[in-house]
Formats: C-alpha cells, sequence, structure tokens
C-alpha cells in the first residue's frame, strides 16, 4: 500500500469509529466529544483537474490542525469545501452539518486571498464584520489581540500589507468562533507580527476554539499545531503530530560543515574513513560534499566532538559547525517530492520520500 | 443580530465606503448633471420642429431621470458584485449570517439614497436651466416612489450582470449595452410617435417604459399612474429575487 493510500486508509478508519449518528435529514448528531470537522472522500475538480482527489480528514475539538501542501496541492480548496464556499463531492460535516448549515456564528473565516471593503478603517472593518453577527466581541480588545491597537483608524489601503493581513485576521475572530479557518493568515507579515499571531492562535486554542490552519510556514506550523496533514496533488500524504511526521519522515539530524570554499569528493571520502574508523563511532556515516562544505548525516548531539575530531584527522579545515535536527520542513520536502539537494544548492523533483522519479 | 441590523450594519460599511471614493460620488453626480446641460440648455427641445427633441421640454424630465435610475445602479451594483467576488469578499460573507438577498438589499437601499439624491439635483437643475415647469400636485408624492422602485428593479438587474460577467471590464460593457437602448427606447428621448409601429411591443416590453410613462403622468401630463407603478413593483420584486439568488455565494 502506498503512502497516501495508508493515509487515507487509516484517516478513513478513525473516522468510521467516532463519526456521529445521522439523523432522517441528514444531519450528524454532534457530541462534545465528536471531531468538529469530517471530511471522507472528499473530491473536486476545475475541468479535468482535480484539485482534490480522495481526501480524509478529520479535526478533533479544541484541536490546531496544521494543513500544508505546495501551492495548488488543494489545500484552500479544502478550506472552501469544508466552509461550504465551493461545492465538492463526498462526505463533509463541520459541528456534525453539512458546511452549509452550520450556525455561521460558530464558524470564522480568513480567506487565503481577501481583500475587504475599500475606504473603511481597521477599526470600522471590524465593527462591520461584527456587526453581521448575533453576537461580537468588541473591537478594541479584537484589534489588540492582532496588534492592531495602534492603527485602528487608519484606512485599511494606507496599511502595510502585514496590518492588513492582521486585520483580516481581526474579522475573522470578531464573532468568537469555535472553529476557525486561518488560510495562510501570517503571509507578508513580519516576524513580530507573526508572533503576536502565534500567541493570538495559542490562546485560542488554549479557550478551545478550534483551529484548521493552511501556511507554507512549517515553523509557524511546527509550532502551532496538534496535528498535520500534507496534501500533495488533491490527496493526504502523511497525517500525524508533528514530531511523529518528523520522526518517521524527517531523516536524521545532522552537522553542516562550513569550508573555505566548495568540497570535493576527496575531502568527504577522508571524512567518511575518519568517522568509519571509529573515531566518531558512527557505524555507516553519510558524509555528502555541498556548495557551503560538507554535510554529515546522522550526527547526535553528544557525536559532535567525535564528528570534529574525524575533520581534523581527516586534514579538513573548518569555518564553521551547525547542528540541526531535521524539521517539519524535512518532512514537507521529503514527502512532496522537493527535496533540497545539498550538493547543487537547488531543489530537485522527486518521487516521494526521497526516491527518484 | 436581526435581519434588519444585518442590512444596516452592510448598507452603512458600503455607503461609506462609498462616499470616501471622491471621483465615483463626483462623477455619480456630475453625470446628470453635464447631461441636463447639454440636452436641456445647449441643444434645447424645438416644440414646434420634427426629429428628437420635438417635445417641451417637461416631455424629457422622465427622461433625465431615467439616467440615473438606470445606468447608476446597473454599473454600481455589477461593479460591486465583481469588486466582492475579485476580493474574496462573497467567500467571507458566506460564513456570516447575512444573506445573498439581505447583501442585495442593503446595497440598494445604498443606491435608492445616492440616486434619490441626484434625481433632486436633476429636477432643480431642470427648472434652472431649461422651461419646464413640473406639475404640483399631491401624485407628486409618488415620484420618489417611482424612483426607489425602479432603483431597486435596476439593481437586480446589475446583480444578475455582476454574476454573468466575469470581470468589472464585462460589467461595465455589459451594462452599458443593456441601459443605452433601454434608455432611449423606453418613451424617455424618443416619443413613440417617432418609432415604427412594429417596434412598440419592445417598447412596452422595457421596464423602463413603465418609469417613464409614470413619472410623466406625474410632472408632465397629469393621468393615471398607478398602473405603471404596479407594473414597475412586480418588475422590481422578480428582478429582485432574481439578482438575490445570483449574487455568488460559491467560486
Amino acid at each position: 500500500m502506498n503512502e497516501t493510500a495508508a493515509a487515507s486508509a487509516s484517516a478513513a478508519e478513525d473516522g468510521e469509529t467516532d463519526r456521529g449518528t445521522t439523523d432522517a435529514a441528514g444531519v450528524d448528531a454532534a457530541t462534545d466529544s465528536s471531531p468538529v470537522v469530517v471530511g471522507e472522500g472528499v473530491r473536486k475538480s476545475y475541468g479535468e483537474v482535480a484539485a482534490l482527489d480522495g481526501v480524509d480528514v478529520r479535526v478533533e475539538p479544541g484541536e490546531v490542525f496544521g494543513l500544508i501542501g505546495p501551492n495548488g496541492a488543494g489545500k484552500t480548496t479544502l478550506v472552501r469545501a469544508l466552509t461550504g464556499t465551493t461545492e465538492a463531492e463526498g462526505k463533509l460535516r463541520v459541528f456534525g452539518a453539512s458546511p452549509r448549515e452550520v450556525d455561521p456564528q460558530r464558524i470564522g473565516l480568513l480567506p487565503q486571498s481577501f481583500d475587504p471593503p475599500e475606504r473603511l478603517t481597521a477599526s470600522e472593518l471590524v465593527d462591520y464584520y461584527g456587526g453581521l453577527y448575533d453576537a461580537a466581541r468588541d473591537t478594541e480588545p479584537v484589534l489588540r489581540d492582532v496588534g492592531m491597537a495602534d492603527d485602528a483608524d487608519a484606512w485599511y489601503e494606507t496599511l502595510s500589507g502585514g496590518q492588513q493581513r492582521r486585520t483580516c485576521v481581526a474579522t475573522a475572530i470578531v464573532n468568537d468562533p469555535d472553529l476557525l479557518f486561518l488560510d495562510e493568515p501570517t503571509t507578508g507579515i513580519d516576524p513580530a507580527g507573526r508572533r503576536s499571531i502565534h500567541r493570538l492562535i495559542e490562546r485560542l486554542a488554549g479557550d478551545g476554539t478550534t483551529v484548521f490552519l493552511t501556511s507554507h510556514a512549517m515553523d509557524e506550523v511546527e509550532r502551532l499545531a496538534d496535528r498535520v496533514a500534507l496534501l500533495r496533488d488533491g490527496a493526504v500524504v502523511a497525517v500525524g503530530a508533528p514530531d511523529e511526521l518528523i520522526a518517521e519522515h524527517g531523516g536524521e539530524p545532522s552537522l553542516e560543515v562550513a569550508l573555505d570554499g566548495p568540497a570535493d569528493e576527496a575531502d568527504a571520502e577522508s571524512v567518511r574513513d575518519a568517522l568509519s574508523d571509529g573515531a566518531a563511532g558512527a557505524s555507516s556515516p553519510a558524509v555528502e560534499s555541498t556548495r557551503e562544505g560538507l554535510r554529515i548525516g546522522g550526527v547526535r548531539p553528544e557525536e559532535i566532538g567525535d564528528a570534529v575530531d574525524a575533520l581534523e584527522a581527516a586534514g579538513v579545515a573548518f569555518e564553521s559547525l551547525a547542528w540541526s535536527e531535521p524539521s517539519l520542513e524535512d518532512v514537507y520536502l521529503r514527502l512532496t517530492g522537493e527535496e533540497y539537494s545539498p550538493r547543487s544548492g537547488e531543489f530537485g523533483e522527486t518521487a516521494p520520500d526521497g526516491g527518484d522519479r | 443580530m436581526t435581519r434588519v441590523g444585518r442590512i444596516a450594519t452592510e448598507a452603512s460599511a458600503a455607503s461609506r465606503s462609498f462616499l470616501r471614493r471622491r471621483t465615483a460620488v463626483f462623477f455619480t453626480f456630475f453625470f446628470p448633471v453635464i447631461l441636463v446641460l447639454i440636452f436641456g440648455a445647449l441643444v434645447q427641445t424645438q416644440p414646434t420642429g420634427g426629429g428628437l427633441f420635438a417635445e417641451p421640454a417637461g416631455y424629457y424630465v422622465p427622461g433625465y431621470l431615467a439616467v440615473v435610475v438606470l445606468f447608476t445602479p446597473l454599473s454600481r451594483v455589477g461593479s460591486e458584485i465583481a469588486r466582492h467576488r475579485d476580493g474574496g469578499r462573497f467567500e467571507k460573507l458566506a460564513t456570516t449570517p447575512l444573506s445573498r438577498a439581505e447583501w442585495l438589499l442593503a446595497h440598494t437601499l445604498v443606491n435608492v439614497a445616492i440616486i434619490g439624491a441626484a434625481s433632486l439635483l436633476i429636477l432643480a437643475l431642470v427648472v434652472v436651466v431649461t422651461d419646464a415647469k413640473p406639475v404640483v400636485s399631491p401624485a407628486l408624492a409618488a415620484l420618489p416612489v417611482f424612483v426607489a422602485v425602479a432603483v431597486a428593479l435596476f439593481c437586480g438587474l446589475g446583480a444578475l450582470l455582476g454574476a454573468l460577467a466575469d470581470s468589472q471590464d464585462g460589467v461595465i460593457a455589459a451594462s452599458n449595452t443593456v441601459a443605452l437602448p433601454l434608455l432611449f427606447l423606453s418613451e424617455t428621448f424618443v416619443s413613440p410617435g417617432l418609432l415604427p409601429e412594429w417596434f412598440l411591443p419592445a417598447v412596452a416590453a422595457s421596464p423602463l417604459t413603465y418609469f417613464a410613462r409614470g413619472t410623466r403622468a406625474i410632472v408632465y401630463e397629469p393621468g393615471p399612474w398607478v398602473g405603471d407603478l404596479a407594473v414597475l413593483s412586480v418588475l422590481a420584486a422578480v428582478f429582485l429575487a432574481l439578482g438575490a439568488y445570483a449574487v455568488p455565494r460559491t467560486d
């Protein structure tokens, strides 16, 4: 069974066991422990292009669920399907009801591409969207939450891209939703602004809000998400907690060795021999030459000293060392077939999970 | 939030957004002004001659009103829908309690207010720069009703055009294509006597004809107008319903 099929099957099985009962109107009788979001066999095509090709997804109450994948993988289409703003085949349930039958008071949405009405201030925009709901939070604290309190009276058009995006996030949380869809919320936001959005998401999740987050910022998803699904070509390639995905697909920790210039294969061979001689204790050291120097794979923190010894034994002078653990980004690159090639310094298309196509 | 509250919120945001776009406001009011100045003051009517503009000045008051009643809602609502669609605003609104009908109703109210003000300006200008003398009678109170109902009708049609056209450029082209023939062939500027008899059923099929006939019966040649208002009202209800249905919800 390939990885896609395995992930889909696993998610489908989970969905079967926890699914609520369905009444005569086709609305599931959701309970507090029922999944907030259920998608089974979700399909959507634009002409002959399949944007979603049998996606299974399930989000539990209070969970921050991250959705990652390359451009065009189907992330936004899945958000649209789950918010009822596009028609899709398959089973879709949000709070036990079809997406279009959900009480809008319980949903908050930040679309990926969103340009609110012109010539309104940030404060007026939040007032406006809040005014459409039965109950809404006060505008001032909402703007404070997204770090826009000081620019509340500026017209939206005059704000920077990051400030505009933060204002848009404010419009998504003004109704204090139980389920928040954030489609790339931090696009264009500076690091400080991103951190304030991260803290906001963490606080909302801590208060019980379920968050469905799509992003291209892997560090963001790794930090915030309880579980992550990776979409590729409209299908779920993998799903799980970030740590689990990293352990399974992220590869090993590595030591980047910066030299004066590119290392040649002889340097790599020398270091490999030195490591194999037992100085570093590594059984089959993976040493590759890169544009910056060398990359030694499989080095645990306690083995860094041994690696330095091996470099010296091989007569390789280095400028600096950088040790790194695998991250969600490594998982992404591996599973999307866009793994970084250390030799060329470029991204090359490979088959998912590292194999050559 | 009640239905009325949601409509008020949407209308308030839409009106503020419009009133702060200075060029949009200026040309919305400048358009009818320049039209009255050109045709009412510069060309002038020739009651004793033949051809176009051969009727007394008062005959053309419904035509001047029709310009804003027809063009403004068609282009404004159509463009607004195109802008909303391009900006992902309908995608966002679809997850709020605001319905498509409420959205269209709110924007119709904004248009009624804007076009009501423009109509007042037109009436004042017509009186000042032409020798037209609108009949002052209790029936004059029905004139704002005619304007409001006709604006609602063309807001519905504008919503249809906005939903069908795939861009703002497309909306403008489509609204001009629809509005120009309607404007001149609906007993506004061209009297039925100047048209071939075989074309008169087409005149009767134009919604604007009932606006022109009714308002003319109020401000120029006193006569029955309730029937025209009834026809206009039914058509307005139909077009608003169709327009509300056409307002996009999905991609």
